[in-house]
């Protein structure tokens, strides 16, 4: 019962970490170039990507790690990681696209489709994964790691769109218009989270 | 700049700003690529060096073999063929930067793998038709260049404000900005490069109109 309990624990503690304080975004600017081209174009659906995202990351977690765990042994674990990684990025990629092709059909189908894989190889999902990898995390911290980083993407695109809305954009200089000042934008959000931790993140 | 020139330049800027990658359409600046490991591992110029080798070493080969294996395999399949050659390619690439920069390619943690997977390097499979592979070859050796340009310039930028060195030897006594070694500093900085890069264009494009219209 203990050992269900402090797993449970783990999953949360890691999630919320995951989700603020470690945010993939403003922490690790993973995935940062997909938010500049879904905030750049409106016609995005943020809300889709950053679900498939999450649900790729999350079905991939348990499986990456047992791969990691599986390739402890070897010396050439480090540069076997990532492709490891990406065949199952790919498999599970597969496995969305059949269920989401049956329960989805229509346009609606097809946009999931074309979702689908900017979400999967994305360099928020391999950066998450990467990093429980190499902290040596246990399943539940890889699964709440997973989840959280997740969410907090999601709350970092919407934040970020929120912000460049709000951007009046008659008074900023023509130079800063668009990229510029997004990134700025993205840093002054990334220095109260650096203020909330109060340390840099490992890389 | 003469008339005739800058007439030439005028009626072909245009073009120039899809095709050239390594100022008027460069792949950071304009395009928003590979900015993961240029905001948070591009922080003293050895990292930067450790990542335009890698970079220097993955682009163009992968764009190449997604190139010539556009040409056999499906589309649709894209993804997976240029995902997958940069994930094998990183293999032997881990063991060049080892040999050439020791233990020092640690500092750059998880950056160094995540960029087979970074839109720099696998962007093309976007594209609904292949590209030739001598075009794939030049464009990739292009992005690479104007790529690496802006990973130095940031690198050795955030070194000498964080701590005043480069290349880990003092240059100033002070430390100007020491919140560029952070990836909140990180993205200060590139936002004003961009910012500043972007207004030197907006410059140039405005000086060859009108040299281009004084001329007729």
């Amino acid at each position: 019962m203990s050992i269900v309990i402090g797993g449970l624990a783990q999953f949360f503690l890691y999630a919320v970490a995951a989700f603020a304080a470690q945010n993939a975004v403003f922490g690790r600017s993973l995935g940062i170039t997909s938010i500049v081209q879904m905030v750049e174009d409106p016609g995005r659906d943020s809300a889709l990507f950053c679900l498939l995202l999450t649900l790729v990351q999350l079905l991939c977690a348990p499986l990456c790690w047992a791969a990691n765990l599986a390739m402890a042994s070897l010396s050439l674990r480090t540069v076997l990681r990532p492709l490891a990684f990406f065949v199952i990025s790919a498999l599970v990629m597969g496995l969305v696209l059949v269920v989401f092709r049956q329960a989805v059909k229509g346009p609606r189908g097809e946009k999931i489709a074309r979702t689908l894989g900017p979400a999967t190889f994305n360099t928020c999902v391999l950066g998450t994964l990467l990093i429980c990898a190499v902290q040596n995390f246990n399943l539940a911290q890889y699964l709440g790691f997973a989840l959280g980083s997740g969410a907090g993407y999601f709350a970092s695109v919407l934040l970020v769109t929120e912000g460049q809305r709000k951007i009046d954009r008659r008074s900023v200089p023509a130079s800063f218009r668009g990229m510029p000042v997004m990134l700025i934008y993205i840093g002054i959000l990334a220095l109260a989270v650096y203020g909330f931790t109060g340390h840099g993140l490992a890389i | 700049m003469n008339s005739e020139k800058a007439k030439y330049l005028a009626e072909n800027m245009e073009l120039r700003s899809r095709t050239d990658r390594l100022w008027l359409n460069n792949p950071v600046i304009m395009q928003g690529l590979g900015l993961a490991p240029l905001v948070v591992a591009a922080t003293t110029g050895r990292n930067a060096l450790i990542l335009a080798l890698a970079v220097a070493l993955l682009l163009t080969p992968t764009r190449l073999a997604g190139s010539l294996l556009g040409s056999v395999l499906p589309r649709r399949f894209a993804i997976f063929y240029y995902a997958g050659v940069a994930c094998l390619l990183y293999i032997p690439i881990y063991y060049v930067c080892l040999d050439v920069f020791g233990v020092a390619i640690r500092q750059v943690g998880i950056y160094l793998p995540l960029l087979v997977i970074d839109q720099l390097i696998i962007r093309r499979y976007t594209r609904e038709k292949p590209e030739r592979p001598l075009r794939a070859l030049r464009r990739g050796v292009a992005t690479t260049v104007g790529y690496c340009i802006v990973l130095l310039l940031v690198g050795f930028g955030r070194e000498f404000l964080a701590l005043g060195t480069l290349l880990e030897e003092p240059v100033l006594s002070v430390r100007l900005f020491p919140l560029a070694a952070d990836p909140a500093g990180g993205f200060l900085l590139v936002g004003a490069v961009c910012a500043g890069w972007r207004g030197c264009i907006r410059w140039y494009k405005k000086h060859v109109n009108m040299e281009a219209k004084r001329g007729v």
